[in-house]
């Protein structure tokens, strides 16, 4: 009978503590971001659903799409804010869309949860904002990361020429100058050129970087490029020791392909990760839309939310500023590792969430991708020179 | 020198593919007279369908070409009977918005049914280079070539043996004179847009292992195509062959050896283009 | 020209109309539907002259860009009359080298001049390049609904400059371009003249649309200035809601742009099918475009 009525209190006394909340999401469901986008949406609306049936608080999303169009995301946003009255926002995926949303977002005031975004005009934007969380690294961390990388290449493998092809657009043109800078710094000698994402015609710039007998080949662009990279190095018999891929997502698929055999890319997030958190959401993904994702923007929108949810609860509160102070000083375990929000290296954002720390460069190799570095994270070691060098 | 060579070659490679997509552009402009801006979608068309058969029931491209030519000008005939007939005595602008509405149609269809992802069809021979002296082939872009050759001389052959194929040659020079032809008009003109969507299809079986297979893959094409058109002259099918040539041979050479050039590669092509016109515009003056 | 006086009356008051919580939205949409009808009637009046051009993308990009970089040195109105200026020098480089071209060569020639564009607003150092280019709200952000009576004055502009080459007898020539090169000569018309004073008037018009485009997108990339889509919207929009008119393209604008963002909001995934659907049937079905729907006539 004591049970039942403490059982009883705490079920009423949890209900009287339930916040309830209505959460704006914008991304991009349609346009060259949707993949993207709709991994993110996938994650949030799991982390949501968790949330809500943890019973202590209940969000409400309204769900819009951005069209990763500023003309299309601006009056979306403005539907979120005026329409829906939200107070809190998540969304932010595609740079350019996150920076036209500069202004009506510091014009309407809401918490603004960033998913994405990594160029750092953005950051420059929201400089100043008081409720802005970044929770993705910026453009300068993933450099930072990929120059590690770099680092123990030349250490430990002797890697001294490094040929760049990089696509043309803001993606691929963003940290060109910094990259060239610091791998000479780094002792290494280096040809850069770029191309235009798509058009699938690499055998001109490959075949001039066969004259440079590049130890590396490193690409920047996109998902688009990877099987063509892959196919015409090969076509013009240019034998790089290392592939070595920076698109924000690979192609469905390539790893069955033979030619991705040994190919080294960066990415933030593998399904196959061994950590608690990471392993706890691919099951729950699993559980949900029947299938394992490949995208890392998934667990990036299932933390978002869940780190909400968590803040909401210890603000006990609806009211922006309360969560976004719970936020502000709250640590959790994430499937990328733990979170807490300090300003950036450049000290132009207050809440950045996480770092070069997440990067890992994984290895295709025999059909599946296997993280190599940095040591700690690695499965298996790497294999350098790739068999597209050996042959 | 052997650079040199060897961008030519790239150069001469890539040519074939958009001669043969160009070609078909040709044959519905300057046969049906009509603007269709859904002409790569045909190609999509081709480049899913052989994704699709490789993903599902592993047929090999090389078989999937000769289904991707049926299956396009099916839907190309079907597309002529149902959607062009109508607005062919209708003003210029109004077959073109209909072209435009359908190639949006079509590529957000595709969108809606297999996503934004760019589909693979990766044969075990996708990446076998044939090594010519200090020259290197790849394998499946030569037979692209080698199959486009073959396809555009099939269809000279046919537009100039053949009764039916003289129809057609008849009607391109002359649209104004179907009636002389009598019934044949008709025939004409579904049989090339028939065509004119299956040499698409069939480029873009070899586009989805050259390239890949996205509901944005068409359009890319159908920009190119309509420059080589334009280049070559309206209505002068004999001419997308060297027009073809110009331009890729620009693109590969520019992509080599102007700095940076990868990037400008797409302003070079319409450069030329522009060039080209404005030059044909000041010699006719 | 009751239709006409309608809108413009109905869009200069939108923002005091009860809309309750969908104001700021509706002004949004509002604002986006009158740039880019302007944008259609520029065309469109370019069309009277028989010209199809695919250039209108470039001339909406120059408008923007040149208000966008020169904002931050300039008041908001010389900026947006700078970037219109620009504008209309890219039209009377490209008019003069490419008028005599016909029909579809014209077309791809139009094309191609804006694709060099735009891989020139790409490359060039000062434009921000591929990352963009940051632009400052209209006099510094002081009056709220500033972009958007920009954007109605752009609309008035545009209506004027249709309503006038349609009721002068800029018309006839106009017209008689179209119809028939060889006889407007013969009818004394100059040709040339009146085709690049078409192309001209069309792409100031063009820019001013861009410029305040840039003052309320706040960023500017080489990929959605100068985009083919754009171009094309132009002329979609005109052909959909009555070709030759002012009336057209101001129904077609309203219905398409409205159209647009209504399925976006209420079909999400898989509206463009449904918008592309509807521009098929439309062509099939209303082949005066909607115009032709009402009884209009076509000029």
């Amino acid at each position: 009978m004591k049970k039942l009525l403490v059982g009883l209190a705490l079920m009423v006394g949890s209900a009287l503590a339930q916040t309830q909340l209505k959460v704006g999401v914008i991304l991009p469901l349609s346009g060259p971001s949707a993949v993207a986008g709709k991994a993110a949406l996938n994650g949030i609306q799991l982390a949501a659903d968790e949330a809500n049936a943890g019973g202590k608080v209940r969000l409400e999303l309204v769900v819009v799409d951005d069209g990763t169009d500023p003309s299309k995301a601006v009056p979306a946003f403005t539907k979120l804010m005026t329409v829906d009255r939200v107070d809190i926002v998540i969304g932010g995926l595609a740079s350019g869309v996150t920076f036209a949303l500069s202004g009506p977002v510091k014009q309407y005031r809401p918490l603004f949860l960033a998913i994405g975004a990594a160029s750092s005009v953005v950051e420059q934007a929201f400089e100043g904002y008081p409720l802005f969380f970044h929770y993705h690294p910026w453009d300068y961390h993933n450099v930072a990361a990929a120059l590690q990388f770099f680092q123990y290449l030349n250490r430990e493998h002797g890697a001294k020429k490094v040929a760049i092809l990089y696509e043309d657009g803001p993606f691929g043109s963003a940290g060109i100058k910094v990259y060239q800078e610091q791998l000479k710094k780094l002792g290494y000698e280096v040809q850069a050129e770029p191309y235009k994402t798509g058009s699938g015609q690499f055998t001109p710039i490959l075949t001039r970087f066969r004259a440079f007998r590049p130890d590396i080949l490193y690409w920047i662009g996109y998902d688009v490029d990877a099987l063509p990279i892959a196919a015409q190095t090969r076509q013009v018999g240019l034998r790089p020791k290392l592939i070595y891929g920076a698109p924000p997502s690979w192609p469905v698929g390539f790893e069955k392909n033979p030619l991705s055999q040994d190919v080294v890319g960066m990415t933030a997030w593998l399904p196959t990760l061994t950590n608690l958190e990471s392993r706890r959401f691919v099951e729950a993904y699993r559980k949900k839309y029947g299938e394992v994702t490949e995208e890392y923007m998934a667990p990036m929108g299932y933390v978002i939310v869940k780190s909400l949810a968590l803040a909401v609860e210890r603000a006990g509160s609806a009211d922006k500023n309360r969560i976004a102070e719970a936020l502000a000083s709250l640590t959790m375990d994430t499937p990328f590792g733990p979170l807490s929000f300090k300003p950036s290296d450049t000290g132009k954002t207050r809440y950045q969430g996480f770092g070069p720390e997440i990067w890992l460069q994984i290895q295709y190799i025999q059909g599946t991708r296997r993280p190599v570095f940095p040591k700690e994270k690695a499965s298996v070691p790497l294999r350098y020179p790739g068999e597209y060098y050996l042959r | 020198m052997e650079l040199f060579a060897q961008t030519l070659l790239n150069g001469v490679l890539m040519a074939g593919v958009y001669a043969l997509v160009a070609t078909g552009l040709a044959l519905s402009l300057g046969v049906v007279g009509i603007v269709n801006f859904a002409h790569g979608e045909f190609l999509m068309l081709g480049a899913y369908l052989s994704y699709l058969l490789f993903a599902f029931r592993g047929v090999d491209p090389l078989l999937s070409l000769g289904l991707a030519f049926l299956a396009a000008f099916l839907v190309g005939a079907l597309t002529y009977h149902g959607l062009i007939r109508p607005v062919l005595k209708a003003p210029e602008l109004n077959q073109m918005l209909l072209t435009f509405g359908l190639s949006v149609f079509l590529q957000n269809l595709a969108l809606l049914l297999f996503g934004a992802d760019t589909r693979v069809v990766a044969p075990p021979y996708q990446a076998a280079t044939l090594a010519l002296g200090p020259f290197f082939l790849g394998a499946v872009p030569l037979g692209a070539f080698l199959l486009s050759l073959a396809l555009l001389l099939l269809l000279q052959l046919f537009l100039t043996r053949s009764r039916l194929g003289l129809a057609v040659r008849a009607v391109a020079q002359n649209r104004l004179a179907p009636g002389l032809l009598g019934i044949e008009a008709e025939a004409v003109y579904l049989l090339a847009f028939g065509l004119s969507a299956a040499l698409a299809g069939v480029a873009g079986v070899m586009l989805s292992v050259m390239l890949y297979a996205s509901p944005t893959v068409g359009f890319l094409f159908t920009l190119k195509s309509f420059a080589i058109v334009a280049l070559a002259g309206l209505g002068n099918l004999k001419g997308v062959i060297p027009a073809a040539l110009v331009l890729a041979l620009a693109e590969a050479l520019v992509s080599t050896y102007v700095p940076g050039g990868g990037g400008l590669v797409e302003a070079v092509f319409f450069l030329v283009l522009f060039l080209a016109l404005v030059g044909r515009v000041w010699r006719a003056a | 020209m009751r239709g006409v006086f309608a809108f413009l009356l109905l869009f200069a008051l939108l923002p005091f109309l009860p809309l309750g919580v969908w104001r700021a939205f509706l002004l949004d949409v509002g604002l986006f539907v009158l740039l880019f009808t302007a944008l259609a009637l520029s065309w469109d009046l370019v069309a009277r002259t028989g010209q199809l051009s695919l250039a209108h993308g470039a001339f909406f990009g120059l408008g923007a860009y040149g208000t966008g970089l020169l904002l931050p040195h300039v008041g908001t109105l010389p900026a947006l009359a700078l970037g219109a200026l620009l504008a209309g020098l890219g039209a009377l480089l490209l008019g003069s080298v490419t008028l005599r071209l016909h029909g579809l060569y014209f077309a791809i020639a139009s094309l191609a001049f804006s694709e060099v564009l735009r891989t020139l607003a790409l490359k060039l150092p000062f434009t921000g390049g591929p990352i963009g280019l940051p632009v400052p709200p209209p006099f510094g952000g002081s009056w709220p609904l500033a972009s958007y009576y920009l954007a109605f004055a752009v609309l008035l502009l545009a209506v004027g400059l249709s309503l006038w080459a349609e009721k002068s007898p800029f018309r006839l020539a106009q017209a008689a371009c179209r119809q028939s090169e060889a006889v407007a000569r013969v009818l004394g018309v100059r040709v040339v003249r009146v085709k690049l004073l078409s192309l001209f008037l069309g792409s100031l018009v063009a820019g001013l649309s861009g410029g305040v485009y840039a003052m309320k997108a706040l960023f500017l990339s080489p990929y959605e200035a100068f985009s083919l889509a754009r171009a094309v919207e132009a002329l979609v929009i005109p052909i959909f809601g009555g070709l030759y008119t002012t009336l057209g393209p101001l129904l077609g604008g309203v219905v398409l742009v409205g159209l647009e963002q209504a399925l976006r909001l209420w079909i999400q995934e898989g509206y463009l099918v449904v918008y592309g659907a509807l521009l098929v049937l439309a062509i099939l079905f209303l082949p005066k475009g909607l115009l032709g729907l009402l009884g209009g006539r076509r000029g």
